[in-house]
């Protein structure tokens, strides 16, 4: 470029001034901190040279009053454009905490509301990656209505296409219910957290000392809270796994899912399937073994691993196709339905449907977890949105019960009569209104009680059950389930069962929502 | 299983056009770091003289190292992100596989936090929890019996790692925990 | 009257053993298969098996009384030999066999009850002149008594169950004010694991060698010892590795010990294969801890130096035979070392370690022998214990026994599981268990690190570790993921789709 040429030296200047912003000392800036700068971190979501920002020069709001000052910078404290990710296009914000603490203004607000909107015509996903102080005071309710605004996109886009939060710095007051809005929220250890009301606030009205950490870091919301679903230990590698959960979900509600070429396959028939739930049926084992044996090889991408353990939720591929797995973790609370199991379910499944993403679900539960506090809880209602959303999805929906199907939990995991697709049941089934123990007490009480010696009668009279009663065979010959199976051919089965459902669809009496017991 | 160790390995970290990936940092737990060089090679240097690593794989041993003539059998036992539980002869070794940057950043957070350190007590293996023999707010002595944990059968004594003031307790007589289940949080004293 | 046949109370390893001897013997074996491990690999040593895989009792079959005697009847066998653990040293089942005319392989109810209760044992012990730790010969009530006890004989005290064995129920007291609440603990663990909760008090002896001295005895009056057993490697009292004979002992000592050994035995009318545990403490005075009435996990040294097979003893015995060698003719020769390879976490305080063994291949030799229950494709589950074998190494002294143990171990390799191999090979290289000056306090005292690891090691996984991690990262740029195909939707469910919005 010639660069004596007039009419290129005010673009040349800019373009100087820019680069100077978001040079190296914007970078030290957020390292001394252990964290990316805002540049950086886009340039590790996309796919190499293919962003493109969009509104790189625009400029604060002007302010009138003398409250606060503003810093003279391009941007407005958010980078917005679009790129590639594996090849695909995804939308995507970047808060710049170097600029005036990635506070929200209302040109930072527009900007995001822009790229929102576009991802929304053109139906593609966004990734926000949030690192921001808040609401820009000085700019008073201005802010305020830009938060308005993008949580109103939020909802509107709001399975229509992919929405993905990156919480890789503060995230506090209103500004929490964005992410909270979009489908799936990542955060990094240490150095980011949320929440409605800062350590601050809970000190002056309830005089507890606590730290950022404490109250809303990545820790507490990945295992007490559930409110975010993943975490790392570094930005990296949280970037890492956003891109790799964008493989798993199409751009939009009207595509399919994604399709792997030469996936890493896993053995179609596998003995290894027949060992292993034990043949105790009180002994725990890992449900995730099994979600290994039957997912190609390295697929399963399991979201919120860490929070209500007694069932797994996560993406995974069966020949290369993306399916949903929920699956009830004997080796938690013995894979019962609690009230986070519930929710954290629900919502899983409800992406899945939105998504046009396959469900499998493997049974292995014994009924709801009781107890005083779940019931003052509301267990009823919480664990009503379980069964509302697999009742309620339309997808492809196909149930493995591996062991124990017991009461309202056997309803509850996609049965057939809340429209499962196909049901296979392992040989190792019990399908029934209760557990044997359970069952002889209700029926033989009097009995037991008269009982010379109620152990030996007790346990006659759960063999008897086991045998009558608690098995796949009798659900099998009255048609509750479509087939006992030999676990080793599973995974042959489902890929077959997938694939005659590939074009399923369903007409559902039209709507403006449903009523959700939320 | 593995792939094919290629001659050279390149990699390019994420999809940065500045920045290049020049090494790979492996960071035990005890913050021991070990660097390896992008392109990845096969040839380390151990006590001054550099020796070429093979990666076999028979009957006996399965998955093995052979270096300097001497087989180590090796698997990987947990992966998660990018955290690695590998057994080395019988040996396991916890490491994080961190990049120049997400080092910098480990090295930074731990100076930050260090002086004070707070232990979480995780039940070492499932069980039942026989006795809390300490209560919420009590100073303890390092090695101070904290709960009694019964297991396979046996009762275990779990003890305080270190000397602090007993945060918070999150278990009680007769209940019973789970593997990695948080029991006990000390604060650590001065 | 010859043993035709014998019913086997026991699992494991122990059951595979005891099955060897049989079949040397002509004897046939019954086994219990049981539901916790109905394809267990003790099963395929036994010539005949008893079915009780349907069957899901809260009560394990060995250690169900009725139930043993009810198989014992159907099976028709002519004794028990009920291993080690479980019912070995019952007294009431030992009785229950006698009563149906059942051999019970092992010493008399009588012998069993009194050994097994330590208090019982200590006044029996006293009687006899047995030099003792200072301590009580009869159960303490309760903790004000324990605490006048204690500061009598000066601390620290050890309490002990009554009924206990295998160390739990034992807790050691250092100062006045830990024994209330240890006094607790130790009662209610006694209570929980022996379903009595009486104990006693004893004088701690402070870093002491565990020697042990193996018994044969018949019905006949005659009573031998075998040597020692040095068994001070352990860890929260589980032995980990034992050695005959052991390096502390002079001739004299064991003339010593070994006459004090044959004298408890006598004192009870003891018959079968017993072992009488001594504490020895730094000034060479020993002292009598217990007796356990049963074959030892830890036998295998004894039989590897004496060139007996202690099982055959047992039955032998049983059968009312006299004993075929007298003192005089017991050779002591060479040395062997037993290493129980158990499924342990070493790194993480020994805790179990589950899980399923992929690969084993183990050492070979003539100076090896290896007792194990499983095989490959077998797990480790919580419901017994972690042991997976036990690896003994013979050599013409001790030095050559720790040399051919280094090379034994490894050539032992477990794929699957983490195991007390590598703490073996730390041990071998201490310089404290080399000139035999160890003592109980060992683990603690002498070993840094539980687990050996060289930097060729430590280098080796790390690198390992970053190879996995590239080829991770370059599977996932190299992964091809087709967004197209999910754009080409069925006109069938398209256009329904579309319509349904």
């Amino acid at each position: 470029m010639d660069t004596n040429g007039k009419q290129f030296k005010k673009f040349l200047e800019r373009e100087d001034k820019k680069n100077k912003q978001y040079g190296i000392d914007n970078e030290k800036k957020q390292h001394s901190k252990g964290k990316l700068s805002a540049f950086e971190r886009i340039e590790l979501l996309f796919d190499k040279d293919t962003f493109e920002e969009i509104d790189a020069f625009v400029t604060p709001a002007t302010v009138t009053t003398s409250f606060g000052k503003t810093t003279e910078s391009f941007g407005d404290g958010v980078i917005v454009g679009y790129g590639k990710v594996a090849g695909r296009l995804v939308f995507a914000y970047a808060q710049d905490f170097t600029v005036m603490g990635g506070s929200l203004g209302t040109v930072h607000a527009q900007k995001i509301s822009k790229i929102q909107q576009m991802a929304l015509k053109m139906g593609a996903p966004i990734v926000g990656l949030i690192d921001s102080g808040g609401a820009r005071i000085q700019e008073g309710i201005a802010s305020l209505a830009g938060y308005a605004t993008i949580f109103n996109n939020n909802i509107m886009s709001s399975g229509v296409i992919p929405q993905i939060s990156v919480i890789m710095g503060p995230a506090a007051g209103g500004a929490v219910y964005s992410p909270a809005l979009t489908d799936f929220i990542f955060m990094t250890n240490k150095t980011s957290y949320m929440f409605v009301t800062g350590p601050n606030v809970v000190k002056e009205v309830l005089n507890e000392e606590v730290t950022n950490d404490e109250l809303g870091g990545a820790e507490i919301h990945t295992k007490k809270s559930g409110v975010a679903h993943m975490m790392y230990e570094d930005e990296e590698h949280t970037i890492q796994g956003v891109r790799k959960l964008l493989n798993y979900v199409p751009s939009n509600n009207i595509e399919n899912p994604p399709v792997f070429i030469n996936p890493n396959e896993t053995p179609d028939w596998n003995e290894k399937l027949r060992d292993v739930v034990p043949d105790d049926p009180n002994k725990p084992y890992d449900v995730k073994d099994v979600i290994y044996l039957l997912a190609d090889k390295d697929s399963f991408f399991e979201i919120s691993e860490n929070y209500a353990q007694n069932l797994v939720i996560g993406f995974a591929r069966l020949k290369g196709q993306t399916i949903g797995i929920v699956a009830n973790q004997p080796k938690v609370l013995a894979g019962t339905i609690d009230i986070n199991s519930s929710i954290k379910g629900a919502r899983f499944i409800r992406f899945c449907d939105s998504f046009n993403i396959p469900l499998l679900t493997l049974e292995d539960v014994p009924g709801f977890l009781p107890g005083v506090d779940q019931e003052h809880m509301g267990i009823i209602r919480n664990g009503a949105k379980m069964l509302y959303a697999y009742t309620e999805a339309t997808v492809p929906k196909i149930t493995v019960i591996l062991r124990k199907s017991y009461g309202g939990a056997y309803i509850v995991m996609n049965s057939k009569n809340i429209g499962g697709d196909f049901n296979f049941a392992w040989p190792t089934a019990e399908i029934a209104v209760m557990g044997p123990d359970g069952a002889v007490a209700v029926l033989y009480r009097r009995e037991l009680e008269a009982a010379e010696d109620p152990d030996t009668l007790k346990k006659e009279l759960v063999k008897t059950y086991r045998d009558q009663i608690a098995n796949p065979y009798i659900a099998d010959e009255k048609g509750y389930i479509d087939e006992v199976i030999d676990p080793a051919v599973t995974r042959k089965k489902l890929i077959t069962a997938f694939e005659a459902l590939q074009n399923k669809h369903v007409n559902r009496p039209s709507k403006k929502h449903g009523n959700i017991p939320l | 299983m593995l792939l094919e160790l290629k001659e050279k390995h390149t990699m390019r970290l994420g999809r940065s056009s500045k920045k290049e990936l020049k090494k790979l940092i492996a960071v035990d737990s005890q913050r021991k770091k070990f660097e390896f060089p992008i392109p990845f090679t096969d040839v380390l240097k151990v006590s001054g003289k550099e020796s070429e690593v093979v990666i076999k794989e028979d009957d006996k041993l399965g998955t093995y190292l052979l270096f300097r003539n001497k087989k180590y059998p090796v698997e990987i036992l947990y992966k998660n992100q990018n955290r690695y539980e590998v057994l080395l002869n019988g040996v396991s070794y916890f490491f994080t596989v961190e990049t120049p940057t997400s080092y910098k950043r480990m090295k930074f957070l731990s100076t930050k936090g260090g002086s004070k350190k707070n232990e979480n007590l995780e039940a070492p293996m499932p069980g039942k929890i026989v006795e809390v023999l300490t209560e919420e707010g009590r100073e303890v002595r390092a090695g101070e019996p904290l709960l009694i944990l019964e297991a396979m059968k046996m009762q275990n004594e779990i003890q305080a790692p270190i000397a602090g003031k007993v945060r918070k307790i999150h278990v009680k007589g007769g209940q019973n925990v789970l593997k990695d289940d948080l029991m006990v949080e000390i604060t650590a004293g001065k | 009257m010859g043993i035709k046949s014998i019913l086997i109370a026991n699992r494991g390893e122990i059951a595979v053993r005891i099955a060897r001897t049989c079949k040397n013997m002509g004897i046939e074996t019954w086994g219990i298969k049981t539901s916790n491990e109905p394809r267990a690999h003790y099963l395929s040593h036994m010539d005949k098996v008893f079915d009780l895989s349907d069957e899901y009792s809260e009560i394990l079959v060995f250690l169900d009384v009725e139930k043993l005697m009810d198989i014992a009847a159907q099976t028709k066998v002519d004794a028990i030999h009920p291993g080690y653990g479980f019912l070995a040293e019952n007294a009431y089942f030992a009785q229950r066999c006698i009563n149906a005319g059942i051999k019970f392989i092992g010493p008399s109810p009588d012998a069993i009850h009194k050994m097994g209760n330590k208090t019982v044992a200590r006044q029996i012990a006293t009687q006899h002149e047995i030099p003792l730790a200072m301590g009580t010969t009869h159960s303490i009530r309760d903790a004000e008594e324990a605490k006048k006890v204690a500061d009598k004989i000066g601390y620290p005290v050890i309490i002990k169950a009554a009924s206990g064995g295998g160390g739990r129920g034992m807790r050691i007291i250092h100062k006045a004010e830990e024994l209330a609440q240890m006094f607790r603990l130790a009662t209610n663990e006694a209570e929980k694991a022996f379903n009595d909760p009486s104990v006693f008090i004893e004088k701690y002896i402070q870093n002491p060698k565990h020697i042990e001295f193996q018994i044969l005895a018949d019905s006949h009056g005659n009573t031998i010892h075998l040597g020692e057993r040095e068994c001070s490697i352990q860890r929260k009292h589980q032995k980990l590795l034992e050695e005959a004979p052991s390096p502390a002992l002079t001739p004299e000592l064991r003339k010593e010990m070994g006459d004090t050994a044959i004298r408890i035995a006598q004192a009870v009318k003891y018959e079968s294969a017993g072992t009488v545990e001594f504490l020895l403490d730094q000034s060479n005075n020993f002292f009598f801890m217990e007796m356990n009435t049963r074959i030892q996990v830890e036998h295998p040294v004894t039989e590897m130096i004496t060139g007996l097979d202690l099982i055959e003893q047992q039955i032998r015995i049983a059968q009312g035979e006299k004993l075929s060698l007298t003192q005089d003719q017991v050779q002591l020769k060479g040395w062997a070392i037993e290493y129980r390879i158990n499924a342990e976490d070493v790194q993480a305080g020994f805790s179990p370690y589950l899980g399923t063994i992929e690969k084993m291949s183990l050492p070979s030799g003539t100076n090896i022998r290896i007792d194990s229950g499983i095989v490959e494709g077998d797990s480790i589950s919580p419901n017994f214990d972690s042991m997976v074998a036990k690896l003994i190494v013979w050599g013409e002294d001790r030095q050559t026994a720790i040399k051919e143990s280094k090379k034994a171990l490894n050539k032992f390799w477990i794929k699957g599981l983490k195991t007390t191999i590598p703490f073996f090979r730390t041990v071998l290289e201490n310089e404290s268990f080399n000139c035999g000056t160890f003592t109980t306090s060992f683990i603690e005292k002498e070993l840094d690190l539980m687990h050996e690891s060289t930097d060729e090691e430590e280098i080796l996984a790390a690198w390992f570790a970053t190879l996995q991690y590239i080829n991770e990262r370059e599977k996932e740029a190299t992964d091809q993921v087709d967004f197209e195909q999910g754009k080409n939707i069925n006109p069938w469910v398209l256009n329904k789709r579309l319509k349904s919005f």
